[in-house]
Parts: C-alpha cells; structure tokens; sequence
C-alpha cells in the first residue's frame, strides 16, 4: 500500500513537471532582431572602417540606396534612386523584410543621411544585426535655396592643432607685452595745496 | 527469490537516477559561453541610440573643467598618437580598439562618475557609446562635436559680429574666458591690463573752484 501512494505521487510529479515543461515551450516566443554578432566582433570589424564609402565611389558598385533621414527632409529632396527608411523605424517587420531580401540578394546598401554621425546609430544597429552588406556614404547634406546639396565629409578629422594654436597666441601676445612694459608709470598725483591767502585788507581806517 | 533481488537493485533506483541527472547537468558548464545575443535588446539599443540626451556640449565640459568636477570622467577613444599630441586636461586615453579590454573595463562600467568620451568629431565616440550601451553600461556621455568643436568654440571662440544679440556676445566673452583658462592668450589681455591705468592717468583733478569769498569787510568807517 506504502508503494503505491509513492508511485503515484512520483506519477502526479511527473505529470505536472511535463506540463510546465510544455507551456514553456508554447509560449516562447523568440526575440525578434537577434543579434548576430558580439560586441568585440563588432568592434574588430568598425576599427578597419571599410564600411566607408566616398560619394565619388558611388558608381562603381551596383547598390540600393537608402535615406535614413525622416519623411519630411526625404521629400524635400533626396539622391537619386534613394529609398527612405528612417532611423526610428529601421526595426520594424517591413523594413527588416526589405533588409533580409537585400542580403540575401547580396546587393551592397549605401546608408545616408544629413551627416555620416547620424547615419552611424542605424547602420552599427543593423551590422550587429548581422547585415553585413551595408555601408556609409560619407557625404553632407544641406540645402540651398530648396535645393539639396551633396558634399564630401571627412570624419574624424583634425581642424587644428590646438597646441600651435595655443603657442602661437602666447607668442602673438609676448610680442604686445614689451611695450607694455614701457609704460611711464601713472604720474602721481599732486593735489595743490591751498595756501591760504591773507586776507587782503580791505578798508580800514 | 526474482523478487528480494528486484527489491534490491530497486532500492537504489533514484540515487541513481539522480546521479545520472547530475552528471548531465554537469555538461552545461562545459558548454562555451554563448555571448552572440549579449547585451540588452536591440529594440532597446534602437531607442537609447536615437535620442540625443548622450550629447554633452563643449561649454558643460568647459566649465566641468574649469570647476574641477570630481564626478566626470573624461575618455579620449581616439588613438595613442593623437592623445599625446593634444588632449583635454585629465582625460584618460582609451584607444576605441581597446575599449572592451579588461583591464579598461573599470572605467567605463561603474558608476560612480558620468564618464565623457570624445574623439576628433564624435563619430569614433559614438561608436564607443553604442557598443557600451548594447553591453548596458551606465552614465555615458559624448562631447558633441569632439575635440574639432571644442577647438572651434571654447580654444578659438568666433567674434560674434556687431549684429548679433547680446547673449552671443555674453557667451563669446565666458568662452574667451574659458580659451584663458585652457591656456590661450590673448593680446588684448595685455591690453585689458593697461586700460584701468590708462584711465587712471587721465583722472581729472579737480580743482576746486575757489568762490570767491565775500571779503569780510573789516574795519570801515
């Protein structure tokens, strides 16, 4: 009698672990967007940066472009042939769709938009994403007279040698200082004494 | 007979049942560490990335400097050739190829300090953010514009011209204060010195004009 309570509670154990076992697996749901690459892969791949592309580049590889920038700026004006997924949106089931036909076609994606800065958030989201076929078109875009300038950018370059900068104007102001030096001291200042006239008299007898 | 031996082997059935699962679970530990999907999500990674709050400007970083803020960190991710030509004041240099070091990993994943990255632009810093932030770490920041706009702004602040609103003018002048502080001087400093002793010399002194005084008349007839 003993044995059979046992068995039937290892039996009601079992039963119940299976179950849970099994709602598990019925509402996993996997992430959408996995990531396919580490960060430290990533960052092998984003020091060699070959991902760059000049505007002047542009026609010798066959490629699909894509504005990042938002609807608004895209419709004001944009390069030819472009295709407008925002940054927000990048994410989202269609363009992740577009995305996938595009790799799997292995036709290169040339991201752009105002500046390569605001271009760089998407395209290191998507590279992690495991879309290796995209690159960044290093041009700046503005307007001029409601028309839509395109120009070649460097980035990560220097302006200036702020050390030069900073001797050369210590230098600029040594050359003034000499004749500071020269300046007559203040002339003191004489407060006149009054004397004190006499009387003259006056009258009298 | 079949029984007492049956009753035997059976005795031990879940010890060794248990043995069993203990040795397999043993296996997962020898399972490499799966770190492809390491990190937050990247639905996630999209929302921080597209929000500008990371930018600090180059005036905050100024005046951080210039107070001597204990509680910011400034990292230089730009290479070591670079760094040692020109830096900010107490920056630390993280090249961005070493970022995910060990022995760098205590800078940028604590938070004690808000930590500042800058680069030439801010596109190596951005970078730099990015992949901290997929890895979740806390309180980063990028100087916005990188060295080039702290050279642009506070080292070299443009005039502002005889047109513009007064506060362009209120910042040029904290600017121009702050490009001293970093070691930038100007000729009209020199300048500046000798104007108050300039105006001094041209003090009037003013003689006081003497009234005349009605004589008193004295004496008379």
């Amino acid at each position: 009698m003993k044995e059979l309570e046992k068995t039937k509670r290892i039996s009601i154990a079992s039963v119940l672990f299976i179950l849970v076992i099994l709602v598990g697996l019925l509402t996993y749901k996997r992430p959408k967007n996995l990531y396919s690459l580490n960060t430290q892969n990533t960052l092998e791949n984003i020091i060699t940066n070959d991902y760059l592309i000049p505007l002047n580049n542009l026609a010798e590889v066959e490629h699909v472009l894509i504005d990042v920038r938002s609807q608004f700026e895209f419709e004001k004006g944009h390069l030819e042939n472009a295709m407008n997924i925002s940054t927000p949106d990048i994410l989202s089931e269609e363009n992740i769709n577009i995305f996938n036909k595009l790799k799997n076609d292995h036709t290169t994606v040339i991201l752009y938009g105002t500046n390569p800065d605001e271009v760089l958030a998407p395209y290191m989201l998507l590279y992690q994403l495991g879309y290796s076929n995209l690159k960044i078109l290093m041009v700046q875009n503005s307007y001029s007279q409601n028309k839509l300038l395109t120009k070649n950018v460097d980035i990560e370059k220097p302006v200036g040698d702020v050390n030069a900068f900073i001797n050369e104007s210590i230098k600029k102001a040594k050359v003034k200082q000499a004749p500071k030096a020269k300046t007559p001291p203040p002339p003191k200042k004489v407060i006149p004494k009054k004397k004190k006239k006499k009387m003259p008299t006056e009258g009298g007898c | 007979m079949v029984n007492r031996k049956f009753a035997k082997v059976s005795k031990f059935r879940y010890l060794a049942l248990a043995t069993i699962l203990v040795i397999i679970s043993g296996g997962l530990v020898l399972l490499p560490k799966y770190q492809k999907h390491e990190g937050i999500k990247s639905n996630e990674l999209l929302s921080r990335v597209i929000s500008p709050e990371r930018y600090i400007s180059t005036d905050e970083v100024a005046s951080i400097l210039i107070n001597q803020d204990p509680s910011y960190l400034l990292i230089d991710v730009r290479d070591q050739e670079s760094y040692q030509k020109y830096s900010l004041p107490n920056a630390i240099n993280i090249p961005l190829k070493n970022l995910l070091d060990e022995n760098f990993e205590g800078y940028v994943n604590q938070d004690e300090y808000d930590v500042v990255l800058f680069s030439n632009d801010h596109f190596t810093a951005d970078q730099a953010w990015i992949l901290c932030n997929r890895l979740d770490y806390k309180n980063l920041r990028v100087l916005e514009g990188g060295i080039n706009n702290w050279f642009n702004t506070i080292i070299n602040p443009p005039k502002p011209t005889e047109n513009m609103a007064s506060i362009d003018f209120e910042l040029y002048s904290t600017r121009k204060a702050a490009s001293m502080f970093f070691g930038v001087v100007y000729p009209e400093q020199t300048i500046k010195q000798q104007a108050p002793v300039k105006k001094a010399a041209p003090k009037k002194i003013v003689v006081p004009v003497k009234k005349k005084k009605k004589m008193p008349t004295e004496g008379g007839c």
